[in-house]
């Protein structure tokens, strides 16, 4: 097994009446364990552009049922104006702009089988030019989590 | 305007041959601009004991009524209960779609597009008493 942390902390000095400083950590486990950390990882770089049309950045997967994975996106655009659109299963949760990031423990799980689209992560940018976005996912032990070779 | 930022750090020595450290902070602005996001629910507690699905932010009601899909808003959710033997978990839904697992000592954070009918929900595992932590950022 392994030990893999996941960290934050949101400050802000001006927000409210009283300084906000808040912190959590978890350490990210196999589903159903209380010791086995999660022992699969993935990170990536890619520059999406707007084409119109969304694309998977994570493909949901037929063998990761009842499987813990948690999911990092981050927008390493520059420009303020600059966004992308992260969805789910074409539900869109919400736009990563220019510098943002988000992390989200992800049902990977993929129930019409591996390209069957349910529970992909999708991104879409809709202005701007190509805007790279970094991404890690760290998941569980119990099953080979790649897309399934369709050829 | 107010600063707000939101660091995360990942790490870990043993996942790969060489470490894994990704740090990133994010200034929280409103959509497209750099101005900070000046309005917050503030950070509240609630205690549920119920294993039926729940709406947790209602889009359509009090503060979150404001986060509409072309405006920045910032979600972060903890389940502050104990990881006990690793079974008991909330499921984060986002309307129908369930987005994943908050075990206990979890969290996540996400931007949120919000809207009509956008709520976010949660479903516990049992009925046993689930605590969770959550905040709204939000122009």
């Amino acid at each position: 097994m392994a030990t893999t942390t996941a960290a934050i902390t949101l400050t802000s000095s001006d927000l409210l009446t009283d300084a906000l400083a808040l912190s959590a950590s978890a350490t990210l486990y196999d589903d159903g364990t209380t010791a086995t950390g999660l022992t699969q990882c993935m990170t990536g770089r890619v520059k999406v552009h707007v084409t119109g049309g969304s694309f998977d950045l994570i493909p949901a997967l037929a063998s990761a049922e009842d499987q813990t994975q948690y999911v990092y996106i981050a927008n390493k655009d520059t420009t303020a104006a600059n966004y992308v659109i992260i969805s789910m299963y074409n539900e869109v949760i919400g736009r990563l702009y220019a510098g943002d990031w988000m992390f989200i423990p992800w049902n990977a799980y993929d129930p019409g089988g591996d390209d069957s689209s349910k529970n992909d992560i999708e991104v879409q940018a809709l202005v701007g030019g190509p805007q790279a976005i970094e991404y890690a996912v760290f998941i569980e032990t119990s099953a080979t989590n790649l897309d399934a070779s369709g050829d | 305007m107010a600063t707000t930022t939101a660091a995360i750090t990942i790490t870990s020595t043993d996942i790969m041959d060489n470490a894994v450290s990704i740090s990133n902070t994010a200034t929280l602005t409103t959509a497209g601009t750099d101005t900070g996001l000046t309005e917050t629910t503030g950070l509240a507690r609630k205690k549920f004991a119920t294993g039926s699905n729940t709406v947790l932010l209602d889009s359509g009601a009090g503060i979150a009524a404001d986060v509409t899909a072309d405006k920045s808003a910032k979600v972060y959710i903890r389940n502050i209960n104990s990881r006990g033997d690793g079974t008991k978990y909330v499921t984060i839904l986002l309307t129908a779609v369930e987005i994943g697992r908050l075990y206990g000592g979890d969290w996540m954070f996400f931007p949120w597009s919000g809207g009509s009918g956008k709520d976010v929900e949660f479903t516990a595992s049992d009925s046993t008493e689930t605590t969770l932590e959550f905040m709204v950022f939000h122009e």
